[in-house]
């Protein structure tokens, strides 16, 4: 039996990308990493987008606030380990950080203007794909001006893992889009959406898409290109340093799935997508896996008095087709993703969300041990 | 208590990995066993439903399943070209406007179009009509997305409203606003698993649905609970040999867990919980959901 492990890509790399869909414990995954990295003498960041409270609060952090705080040491020792480089967290704040984005780089006179802009009120809040562009924003910008030896990326939970690597080109589309300038920006100077709308003599493609929209949202939607296009070069400059990051041979992928047949085709779609795009994936973690009851619990079973051993072997019984459908599901995976090392970690007993349960994942994702 | 088949709208939600999709195949099986026209819509995902009853994928039409059980997956892109070919009416003027490369484009820039469509589908299925002028489905079952994008979801018509001036889409989304509020119709089921995580996340869905949304919480399902199997005794008894007690221990600490997931969402939320024990079956399919069909049994009848 192989020892996968992402030890190596942990003394290494310099950015991991924790990816899957939702309730698959990435969370987990990318703070149990960036303890473990720290532990072992890098100073490392995991950015989180949604903890559970537990989590925070087990690294003594009140509340993970868009900025990044230090972890403290005294916290940690209760695992019995003394971390030889500072660990810190953040957790994303995707309003906040869009509106620091406009900030910083809009040409004062506009600023205002963007902001409370209806549309730039949904691009940063409620636009599908916004959350996800924004954390690969805040990555590169952490990346840029800080000197983490290691930074974790948790990423927002997708119904599809795969609009992860769609939605920043979406965005980018939008806030950077030739066509669309083409589109809207004789609309503006016209002052209203009419005929001038298209040049191409299709006069009632316009009046047509109005009928859909309404009037006015294509000429609200057009002073708000007119109003972010002067940005539109640094975006287009941020976003080829965030491709370049996410191709860099110094970041990696940590794709994290459960053990569901059903989310095969997601993660297999997802890691090829990852390999097209030229991006590293450094490993399959398949999460709380039920381990083969071993056969001495059987025999000690079998030593029990009637009544408790039915119970306990109706419980054993239980655990057997809990872990044979995560055997089949892992397998399946493991066939499927033939030259992508798989970790398992088994599930705990009981799903806890502190720095026991990190300490123990990190274990596994670790090479100490294994699933039996 | 009222059951489920009071409403015509049973939105199905939680978090991530709880079931949501067994739970809304196994209402959707109860439904059309009771002889109600029911649809059951998905939301552009990784189809599951039809898996589970063990037929072929049905895609984006409308599919029966079997008899007064159809089942969608609702995507954008069709839904749009629905939505579009209703307000238009032809179909070559779709085909010049619409798939024009500029205007699909412009088409994604704007907010919330795509979840509006979708949701202006499923609505649609609802109000839709027999030849005779009976309602075409009088059950939807709607498989909702997990908690953050259902709120993101179900909330775009008042988003919508508040946004965007007057025109087409905010009639459309006043229409949508009014059907969703009405508790005549609409009934929310949350979907937990006793875990702390998912429990939570029921109680912020559901002040969420309230607050934001204006949807009530109907009844709230627990999925996966544990037996309460192992007495104190017990596990005294097995401190012996310290495996099979960790084995056990961990089965008697989940029974207490559900109990106390169970006790949590009732204070919180005000409604009945009903739990749905753990399945333990090689592969799930229809056997599967049929037991958890008659878990919910009272949940959709409101016998007690």
């Amino acid at each position: 039996m192989s020892t996968d492990s992402l030890a190596p890509a942990l003394a290494k790399k310099r950015v991991l990308v924790c990816v899957g869909s939702g309730g698959v414990g990435k969370t987990t995954v990318a703070a149990t990493l960036a303890l473990r990295a720290a532990v072992e003498g890098r100073s490392s960041l995991v950015c989180t987008i949604d903890p559970a409270k537990r989590l925070a609060n087990s690294l003594g952090l009140s509340a993970l606030g868009n900025t990044e705080t230090q972890v403290q040491a005294q916290v940690l020792e209760g695992l019995g380990v003394k971390p030889k480089a500072s660990l810190h967290a953040m957790m994303l704040d995707m309003k906040q950080t869009w509106d620091d984005l406009i900030t910083r780089f809009a040409p004062p006179e506009q600023r205002e203007r963007i902001l409370s802009n209806r549309f730039y009120q949904s691009l940063s809040t409620a636009l599908a794909g916004s959350q996800e562009y924004i954390a690969l924003e805040k990555l590169w910008e952490l990346r840029r001006r800080s000197n983490y030896e290691l930074i974790v990326l948790d990423t927002p939970p997708t119904a599809h893992a795969l609009d992860f690597l769609d939605a920043p080109n979406r965005i980018l589309d939008f806030l950077d889009n030739e066509a669309a300038k083409w589109l809207l920006t004789p609309a503006l100077k016209a002052g209203k959406i009419g005929l001038s709308l298209f040049n191409l003599g299709s006069s009632y493609m316009a009046k047509t898409l109005s009928k859909f929209t309404g009037v006015e949202t294509l000429q609200e939607l057009s002073s708000f290109m007119l109003a972010i296009s002067s940005m539109n070069e640094g975006f287009k400059e941020r976003a080829r340093g965030v491709r370049d990051l996410l191709k860099d041979e110094q970041t990696g992928f940590v794709l994290v799935t459960g053990p569901h047949p059903e989310r095969l085709d997601e993660v297999t779609h997802f890691r090829t997508l990852l390999k097209q795009n030229q991006m590293e994936v450094l490993a399959l973690v398949v999460n709380r896996v039920h381990p083969h009851p071993s056969r001495a619990l059987w025999e000690d079973a079998a030593r029990l008095t009637r009544s408790r051993r039915t119970k306990v072997e109706e419980t054993l019984e239980e655990l057997k087709v809990l872990a044979e459908q995560d055997a089949r599901a892992i397998a399946q995976l493991s066939a499927a993703c033939p030259d992508t090392p798989l970790i398992q970690v088994p599930r705990f007993e009981l799903d806890v969300h502190d720095l026991t349960a990190l300490w123990r994942t990190g274990r596994y994702l670790m090479g100490d041990e294994q699933v039996p | 208590m009222a059951g489920l088949l009071d409403k015509r709208l049973w939105i199905v939600s939680g978090k991530g990995g709880v079931g949501k999709s067994t739970v809304s195949a196994a209402l959707a099986l109860r439904s059309a066993r009771a002889g109600r026209r029911t649809l059951v819509c998905e939301v552009n995902t990784q189809e599951r439903i039809s898996r589970f009853l063990e037929r072929p994928p049905v895609g984006p039409t409308v599919t029966l399943l079997e008899e007064n059980l159809w089942a969608v997956d609702v995507r954008p892109q069709e839904a749009m070209r629905e939505y579009a070919l209703m307000v238009l009416r032809f179909e070559t003027l779709y085909k010049t406007v619409f798939e024009n490369r500029v205007v699909r484009y412009f088409l994604r820039f704007i907010p919330s179009l795509q979840e509006l469509v979708m949701l202006g589908k499923i609505l649609y299925h609802l109000q839709e009509k027999l030849p005779d002028g009976r309602d075409r489905y009088e059950t939807i079952v709607l498989d909702a997305p997990a908690t953050g994008h259902a709120i993101t979801f179900l909330n775009v018509p008042q988003v919508l409203l508040r946004t965007l001036p007057p025109g087409p889409m905010t009639r459309e989304a006043l229409k949508m606003k009014d059907l969703l509020v009405d508790p005549q119709v609409t009934a929310a089921v949350l979907v937990a698993m006793p875990e702390e995580l998912p429990v939570n996340e029921a109680l912020e869905l559901h002040a969420a649905l309230r607050d934001q949304v204006h949807i009530r919480t109907h009844a709230a399902v627990l999925n996966g609970t544990f037996p309460d199997r192992f007495t104190d005794g017990d596990l005294e008894a097995l401190s012996g040999s310290p495996e099979l007690h960790r084995v056990t221990k961990a089965h008697h600490d989940r029974a207490s867990l559900a109990e106390l997931a169970g006790t949590k969402l009732e204070r919180n939320l005000h409604v009945p919980v009903y739990p749905v024990p753990r399945i333990f079956t090689p592969a799930f399919g229809r056997k599967a959901i049929e037991q958890v069909m008659g878990h919910l049994e009272p949940l959709v009848t409101g016998a007690s």
